[in-house]
């Protein structure tokens, strides 16, 4: 199960249409999505980091206190720049720029990212 | 790690990235119109397209109105705030329903004319309801109401969002609103629609500022009323 956190409602439809081969649950901020992931643990979360609420460093270091979450691999999706190297200390395997990416490169790194 | 993102926060940033969201949105939307197999869906993408990038398009206009303000070329006329209020809730319907939103409208002053620049009283209430549609929740819509208030026409937009800390909204107040990052006080919000609706309530001679609910706010404009009544 891929499950995504991104409050933007505009970017909703776009993952579902992209992704719809995933069928992707979709939450709306943080608190939520760390209550479904401990109902049930993703195979791959997508993360935007300007979050209403808890941001998504904030969701990401709750996600990594938590054993059963801790090596659920993370895909970072947002429009603000950030260090890979600081990233990669979470566990995030990719960082993709809203701004930068394509539709094709999104389900790429979402395929490597379940292998 | 988070300081390190969040030091650079000058004004120029703060803007340019309110106005990277929509713009990268609709990039995405129109590479994703390749993975669209049916012409509905294609034309909802188009649709999308359309509300999402004029909405970076009218802030973008707002920003040049704010460098023109000094030239005085904004005059003032009597103005139907409802039909103000109709004009941006007829232009903001689609970008609210991608969003998931919902914008309602309650209008109790029906004939009073308010003293006001049109086109500046139609941003401001526009950035009140752009501000608006970041908070609201799935079955509490926006609201948009004019009434009177003493011997003024009120227009105010109530949304659902997280609570204004007491010095943004000391400073919203007195009306210091230099730069957006000033009034960035919200998740999810640079305050940039609040410091473009400031700035030309300010410019009206109008009062701005907010009321504070349990679980919201409401953002108004107070206008002085016209000693013409509409014929509408």
């Amino acid at each position: 199960m891929i499950l995504i956190v991104e409050d933007d409602r505009g970017w909703e439809d776009y993952y579902r249409r992209i992704l719809k081969f995933y069928e992707p649950k979709i939450y709306h901020d943080g608190v939520a999505a760390i209550k479904a992931m401990d109902e049930e643990v993703p195979d791959l979360v997508i993360l935007d980091i300007l979050l209403t609420g808890p941001t998504g460093f904030a969701v990401l270091n709750e996600m990594r206190s938590y054993p059963e979450l801790a090596k659920v691999p993370v895909l970072i999706v947002t429009s603000i720049t950030m260090k890979t190297d600081l990233a990669k200390q979470y566990g995030v395997v990719e960082i993709l720029s809203k701004s930068e990416m394509t539709p094709q490169e999104l389900i790429e790194a979402v395929q490597k990212a379940l292998k | 790690m988070e300081s390190e993102v969040f030091s650079a926060n000058s004004s120029a940033i703060i803007v340019a990235h309110e106005l990277k969201g929509p713009l990268s949105l609709s990039r995405q939307l129109a590479l994703s119109l390749d993975f669209e197999d049916s012409l509905d869906g294609a034309r909802e993408i188009g649709r999308q397209i359309a509300a999402t990038s004029e909405r970076a398009l009218r802030q973008v206009e707002d920003l040049t109105r704010i460098a023109r303000l000094e030239d005085a070329m904004f005059e003032m006329e009597p103005v139907n705030p409802r039909i103000v209020c109709d004009e941006v809730v007829t232009e903001l319907w689609r970008l609210f329903r991608f969003n998931r939103r919902e914008l309602m409208i309650d209008y109790r002053n029906k004939r009073k004319l308010v003293v006001a620049n049109r086109q500046l009283l139609h941003s401001v209430v526009y950035n009140f309801c752009l501000n608006a549609m970041n908070y609201g929740g799935e079955d509490l819509p926006s609201l948009v109401s004019i009434y009177e208030k003493r011997d003024k026409i009120r227009i105010d937009v109530r949304d659902y969002g997280p609570t204004v800390p007491t010095k943004v909204w000391r400073e919203i107040k007195s009306g210091f609103v230099k730069k957006p990052v000033d009034i960035a006080m919200r998740p999810g919000s640079s305050g940039l629609g609040l410091y473009i609706a400031a700035k030309f309530a300010n410019y009206m001679n109008s009062d701005f500022g907010l009321v504070r609910h349990r679980d919201g706010t409401s953002f108004y404009i107070d206008l002085p009323v016209s000693g013409q009544l509409s014929l509408i």
